[in-house]
């Protein structure tokens, strides 16, 4: 069988010059101009109050104490346990023990969430306010042109990735077009950033990306009564069956050492 | 950029602080950085966490040498960096002004500047600790205990805290409230073998203050399985078999005077593990001897793999070995 015959496009070298170059570095330029915006944009977080930092710190060692409490002995274990239960009844962690049992104001009103989801806001702005100028930029002056070809064959699945904007049926997946080259870009140049930016860049979509899913399960309904988490979490510690991991542990040794030596 | 600038040389033994206080010159030469005009410096990037954490350490390397000059140097750096603001520099130049401090007036004026800090901003945990070291360091450790109570409250899930209030409690002899510290520090890093093994060395200098009994053998055991612990986790750790060779053999002393009806059952209720039979101590005697002769032999000659340890600790190692011999002697 015979190969088949290659498709052959004469193409204007000013393709090159006019569109697909421009394009890189239309998208290079807005990488760099994005990682400068979102610096100058950034609020610096705000610091915690003290009482605030010591609620959350001391439910993480409660819950240090239930995931680890084979390192200490059983009694040093409901030592701990019922000073904590203790504490959490007489509502000794919480950040302001008075308005203990209230229901939460609403979280719109709470200035410091505010500004935290003005933060978010500008953050996206910065980023999406380019990505679609530029978008309508190639399809106004761009669209239609294919521009490169590339060096290796791909399997017909990449034909709606590589050819956007080009309505043709029979035309090879190796041609590439202007707005294919520009998605290509927008998700291909992190490697460029990182070279030209340094690491920690927030030039990179990925990285945003990752932020938003980071934010917290929701943003907008507030986070949940603290008193309620330390309850659960004295239910959590009041289920655990104590094991002590000296327990035995020096026929652990001897055989472990046996083996060895 | 080698590994030795990226770690905290504040654990690292003399000689390497000192190569690398050494290298403090030319190292900045080789950092003194090239710029475009401006619109252009917008294109290149040559900051690098690495590079600020190996001035910070750099700078810590200085201190600890005496050479102040560079540590100024390097100060002024960070300072330019990150702003006077910042909570790890204002603990860096806190830290440069104790050391360059002369006389205790001056040192008395850097912790009233600590406390001026503190009573703006509570939450500056860097400053907290370095107003205990210096409280430490002019011998006022009752005030430090205080400081260090009162910050592991606001943050008691900070190991470090924990493991220098431990520190503290021992050197006043509080060995209860040490061993209940050192408790803590497992609960944040559980497999931390150093911690496993100095709370091992806690409960045996308990043990050492308790009247010989039931309550010596429990304390004896328990110290013993903490450093069988230590030994679980990390093969070849040194402390770790040097506790378990003087545990046991104290252990068997102990375990053949003290008679049978005297020690204590195991007690489901309380929790206590029961005393370990004799059998498992007297191998354990000899596994941690071997062992502990074998790093003594291999450490002193500088064997590849075996030339980590601490030239003090092998010299301890050996004497406890020697004494060993001794006894069988006799």
């Amino acid at each position: 069988m015979a190969d088949p015959v290659e498709q052959q496009i004469h193409r204007d070298p000013a393709l090159f010059y006019w569109i697909l170059l421009p394009i890189t570095v239309v998208m290079i330029l807005t990488g760099i101009l994005r990682h400068y915006l979102s610096t100058l944009l950034q609020t610096t977080p705000k610091k915690q109050p003290l009482a605030k930092i010591r609620e959350q710190r001391s439910l993480l060692r409660a819950q240090n104490l239930r995931g680890n409490h084979q390192q200490i002995s059983k009694s040093s274990f409901e030592r701990r346990k019922e000073v904590f239960i203790e504490g959490v009844k007489e509502g000794r962690f919480l950040a302001d023990p008075e308005n203990r049992g209230k229901p939460r104001a609403n979280p719109m009103s709470d200035p410091a969430m505010m500004e935290g989801m003005m933060g978010m806001m500008k953050g996206n702005v910065a980023m999406m306010v380019p990505q679609s100028l530029i978008m309508g930029w190639i399809n106004a002056f761009f669209s239609g042109y294919v521009i490169m070809k590339l060096p290796f064959p791909l399997t017909p699945q990449f034909k709606q990735m590589l050819q956007a904007g080009v309505g043709t049926r029979d035309l090879d997946v190796r041609w590439v077009s202007s707005l294919s080259w520009y998605f290509l870009t927008l998700f291909g140049l992190q490697p460029v950033y990182n070279f030209i930016l340094g690491n920690n860049n927030a030039a990179s979509m990925a990285t945003q990306q990752m932020a938003q899913a980071q934010m917290g399960q929701n943003p907008m309904g507030g986070q949940e009564d603290p008193d309620k988490i330390f309850n659960a979490e004295i239910e959590n510690l009041e289920v655990i069956d104590h094991r002590y991991i000296l327990d035995g542990v020096e026929d652990r040794l001897l055989a472990k050492l046996g083996a060895t030596l | 950029m080698s590994l030795a600038l990226l770690e905290p040389p504040t654990n690292a033994n003399p000689q390497t602080a000192l190569t690398l206080s050494q290298k403090a010159p030319t190292f900045y030469k080789s950092q003194a950085s090239w710029s475009l005009p401006y619109p252009l410096s917008l294109f290149v990037n040559n900051e690098s966490q690495e590079k600020w954490q190996a001035y910070e350490n750099i700078f810590l390397a200085c201190l600890r040498t005496g050479d102040n000059q560079s540590a100024y140097l390097y100060l002024e750096e960070l300072t330019d960096r990150f702003g006077k603001e910042n909570e790890r520099v204002t603990a860096l130049r806190g830290l440069y002004a104790e050391a360059t401090a002369n006389t205790a007036k001056e040192l008395e004026y850097v912790m009233k500047h600590y406390e001026e800090i503190l009573v703006e901003a509570p939450s500056v945990f860097a400053i907290r600790k370095r107003r205990v070291a210096l409280l430490r360091s002019l011998g006022r450790t009752a005030e430090a205990i205080g400081a260090l109570t009162n910050l592991v409250d606001t943050s008691p899930t900070d190991a470090e805290a924990w493991s220098e209030l431990a520190d503290l409690y021992l050197s006043q002899g509080s060995y209860d409230q040490a061993i209940f510290s050192l408790e803590e520090v497992l609960l944040v890093m559980p497999n931390a073998w150093n911690i496993h093994a100095k709370l091992g060395e806690v409960i045996y200098l308990s043990a050492n203050a308790k009247e010989a009994g039931p309550e010596q053998l429990k304390a004896l055991s328990e110290s013993m399985r903490r450093f069988c612990r230590s030994i679980e986790l990390c093969d070849d750790y040194l402390r770790g078999y040097y506790g378990l060779q003087l545990t046991t053999s104290r252990l068997l002393g102990a375990l053949q005077t003290t008679k049978k009806s005297q020690q204590v059952a195991s007690d489901p209720v309380a929790g206590d593990l029961a005393p370990p039979s004799i059998d498992a101590v007297k191998k354990l005697n000899e596994v941690a001897t071997a062992k502990l002769a074998e790093i003594v032999r291999k450490g002193t000659a500088g064997e590849k793999g075996w030339d980590g340890y601490s030239a003090s600790e092998l010299i301890a190692a050996r004497e406890l070995l020697d004494r060993g011999t001794q006894q069988i002697q006799r």
